[in-house]
């Protein structure tokens, strides 16, 4: 290759495999100083494993890797930094319980004195950092304060305050909220005016239209195609991840609506949400939508137990239910999937099979003592039936994909057979191929009678799923919207609907 | 939706990424605790075996474990703890005052009772405090730590009203001899230690409740998240741990014929290190009773080999400390690998 291509990053036929797989093979893939590039593709498609080996974390095989124009040899991560390079990961790396000031000058903080430090000179610096950014954090704040969109941004601007060229953004949304998102994007913008060359990483499509510029699909290694953001559009860049079309994801088999199972009447618990009434039958699919802070998530962790309530009834198949804790919602039928798999869900360093059947030892167990061959087998069966890809069943939760995990957080309450599964976010941080599964398992339990309540935050897929929408708006309910009357701009309105600033905040 | 589920099918046998291979191997890692830990004991009983002439010998090695039993004992009782999450610094103490209550329930000086009724009181006295702390943990929301740590205060004082800070002696012939006692030469204390061991373990890794407690100790949100009763299971933890704390003091007492009010003084932390070298993690999730066992155990070695070795007891200490912090070290190394 000539070396005669300033403010580029460029590799050239990647090849990595490990013992038995071919991860990645004939990687190619370009981003240019001031170009926001997207890279996606299903989970194991081999993007963690290319942003590794740029960031020297793995050596490549074969291929070679370019600077402007000049092959770069990157053999760890503080190479990579040497080069301009830098990655940000969803896990945070930062002391929580220093300042943001401290934290922009870890190792080298402006002395005074030797072994005095200048705390002024570092509050004012790395103000000085985060105004230039446009990031309007008190430096003085400890991280552990901070909001994850407050966090990630400090992060960000450590890292760019050493000599960055290319960056890395690792589904940087992930945890946050629309505000800090957009807050976010306002500051890749700016990375990318200041001449940044920029590498995206994200599931959610709408944010890869939103701010990228290019975008490169991988699948199974390959690259399927390099193609101008304003040339694709999502479903086909959804059928070359996937190699299947958009419509066929929400596409699922509606159920037979059958007697009611829950009814909730007049449910209160201030100042999250209030007189909540809805009913729910066997074989529904019950959308729940609103914007961030309309109670959704208080209300399903209320239905529950897992929160406190003020007033109002849970109705399960006609008889009123005091639920105080969850131990006795899930006896009566009800199961939980939380909107924050990690601290929620599952137990991250217990395996599999203990996360899958923590909800119902009883069922497989005598005098207290588990039937380790029954636990097995079903655990098993689950897993295959599942598609959940893990080494056995003995692996260790942490260890698997975020598509898996949520299956593995699904998994639970499968095995307990709950009649009501309650919902939040089952999407997020998941790729396609996983949302598809995690479709075909509501379609599953639907078609079983169970029922389902589903919160998304995600228009098409409250929409495309639901058979009635409960919008929700500030803690009260402001309408119950059928399948045949949905669509974005009604979901939307009556979602922000007693806005008292009237500006209508984008959905979550 | 037929057709979309046939199209699912490429998905089920996709290339196994690196990370799942590397999880993969971290299991076989954790596997391997226990056995590290018996092939560290074996290389150091071999060495000291040729090194010294007085090491092996059936009367050394049979005192070797009975001076870790009763460590031992209070160690599955902290394992238990730590893998919940939790914390218990009062076990010395709670080994101190059933020790105590014991005698002066049974010595000849003061009650005079007879030996079952007096052990059942006992016991049932120790594992009453499980049920405080239980109440004091979960109802009161009081982090363990300070809650065991101010338990700690109690029962020494305790100890000392009731004893009058005296040692208690003249108990019952019967009661004394069954610590000097063996069946089939394994010493009666031994056998207790080991069966406890057995039950806890078999309770850990197969009993419903021993899956709750590594549930707990991962995150006690998605314990209670899933159905885990946090209150009765809080509550059996320390009550268990107070149990075997009780069985201890119990034994405390019949080996050395006697109560002194500083017994047990200083257990709670041999306990805890032992659960820790045993690769117990103090966040929690992590541990085993296997392990637990083979770390009193090493510990007990390293001490007597010391003796054998005529080493300073004062450089003893600072090996065992650094022993201690060595184990914790490795364990936060492979963290890390994974």
């Amino acid at each position: 290759m000539i070396p005669n291509e300033p403010g580029s990053l460029r590799v050239a036929g990647i090849h990595k495999s490990f013992p038995g797989v071919q991860a990645l093979d004939d990687v190619n893939l370009e981003v240019k100083s001031g170009e926001i590039h997207a890279l996606v593709g299903e989970n194991g498609a081999g993007k963690s494993t290319l942003i590794k080996i740029l960031m020297g974390v793995y050596q490549k095989d074969a291929g070679e890797i370019y600077i402007d124009g000049v092959e770069a040899h990157i053999h760890s991560p503080v190479e990579a930094a040497r080069h301009g390079l830098h990655a940000v990961y969803q896990d945070l790396v930062i002391a929580p319980e220093l300042s943001v000031g401290e934290n922009f000058f870890i190792g080298n903080l402006p002395m005074r004195a030797p072994g005095v430090v200048n705390w002024k000179g570092v509050y004012r610096q790395a103000g000085e950092k985060l105004k230039a950014l446009g990031i309007n954090v008190d430096p003085r704040r400890k991280i552990l304060d901070l909001s994850p969109g407050e966090q990630s941004m400090v992060t960000i601007a450590k890292i760019v305050q050493g000599q960055a060229r290319f960056m890395i953004f690792d589904e940087p949304t992930a945890r946050l909220t629309t505000d800090e998102t957009r807050q976010l994007f306002e500051l890749i913008q700016r990375l990318k005016q200041n001449n940044l060359g920029i590498i995206y990483i994200s599931h959610r499509m709408e944010e890869i239209f939103e701010i990228c510029d290019s975008v490169t699909v991988l699948r199974d290694g390959r690259v399927v195609g390099s193609e101008q953001i304003s040339q694709v559009t999502e479903g086909r860049l959804i059928s070359m991840m996937v190699g299947r079309t958009i419509e066929e994801m929400y596409n699922i088999r509606r159920g037979q609506a059958g007697e009611v199972l829950l009814e909730v009447r007049g449910l209160t618990s201030a100042p999250h949400f209030k007189d909540v009434s809805f009913t729910l039958r066997q074989g529904e699919v019950l959308g729940l939508f609103g914007l961030v802070g309309a109670g959704r998530t208080n209300l399903l962790r209320a239905i529950f137990g897992a929160n406190r309530v003020d007033r109002g009834q849970v109705v399960l198949q006609g008889k009123t239910c005091l639920i105080r804790e969850p131990h006795q919602a899930i006896l009566a039928g009800i199961g939980l999937v939380p909107e924050d798999r990690k601290t929620q869900g599952l137990a991250m360093p217990l395996s599999v099979s203990h996360n899958m059947n923590i909800t119902s030892y009883k069922d497989i167990s005598s005098a207290g003592v588990v039937h380790r061959r029954q636990e097995r087998s079903r655990t098993e069966k689950m897993v295959q039936e599942l598609s959940i890809r893990t080494p056995s069943v003995r692996q260790i939760v942490e260890h698997l994909s975020g598509g898996n995990q949520q299956k593995v957080a699904i998994a639970k309450w499968l095995c307990r057979d709950a009649d009501i599964l309650l919902m939040d976010e089952p999407t997020t941080g998941v790729d396609v191929g996983a949302k598809v599964e995690i479709y075909a398992l509501i379609e599953g339990l639907i078609q079983r009678r169970k029922a389902v309540i589903l919160c998304s935050s995600y228009l098409p897929e409250v929409i495309g799923l639901s058979d009635r929408i409960l919008v929700m708006a500030e803690g009260n309910v402001t309408g119950e919207v059928t399948r045949q009357d949905a669509n974005e701009e009604l979901l939307l309105t009556l979602a922000s609907r007693l806005s008292e600033n009237g500006t209508a905040a984008k959905p979550e | 939706m037929e057709s979309a589920k046939n199209m699912k099918s490429p998905m089920v046998t996709p290339p196994a990424s690196a990370p799942v291979r590397g999880g993969e191997r971290k299991r076989v890692l954790t596997l391997s605790t226990e056995l590290v830990l018996l092939i560290i004991n074996l290389v150091i009983i071999i060495a000291m075996s040729l090194i010294t002439d007085s090491f092996l010998s059936v009367y050394n090695i049979g005192n070797l474990f009975k001076q870790a039993s009763i460590i031992g004992i209070i160690a599955i009782s902290s394992t238990m703890v730590i893998i919940s999450g939790g914390i218990d610094l009062s076990v010395g103490a709670v080994t101190g005052l059933t020790a105590m209550i014991a005698a002066v329930l049974m010595s000849s000086d003061r009650m005079g009772m007879a030996i079952l009724p007096a052990l059942l009181i006992t016991v049932v006295l120790g594992t009453l405090i499980g049920v405080y702390h239980g109440f004091i943990i979960y109802d009161f929301h009081i982090p363990p730590f300070i809650a065991t740590l101010g338990s700690l205060y109690i029962l020494r004082g305790v100890i000392k009203l009731i004893s009058e800070a005296q040692t208690i002696a003249r108990l019952p012939e019967a009661f004394t001899t069954f610590s000097q006692g063996e069946v089939l030469g394994i010493p009666n204390m031994v056998i207790v230690w080991l069966v406890l061991a057995v039950i806890a373990q078999f309770i850990l890794s197969n009993g419903t409740f021993g899956r709750n407690i590594y549930v707990i100790g991962s995150s006690r949100e998605v314990a209670r998240l899933s159905g885990i009763k946090m209150r009765q299971n809080t509550y059996a933890i320390y009550i268990a741990a107070a149990f075997l704390c009780s069985i201890a003091g119990i034994l405390l007492t019949s080996r050395l014929a006697s109560a002194v009010p500083g017994g047990g003084g200083g257990y709670e932390m041999a306990a805890i290190a032992a659960a820790v070298v045993g690769g117990a993690s103090l966040s929690g999730a992590k541990g085993s009773i296997v392990g637990t066992v083979l770390g009193t155990f090493l510990m007990a070695l390293i001490a007597n080999a010391g003796v054998h070795l005529k080493i300073s007891p004062f450089l003893m200490e600072i090996i065992t400390g650094a022993l201690l912090t060595i184990a914790v070290v490795i364990d936060q190394l492979r963290n890390r690998k994974r």
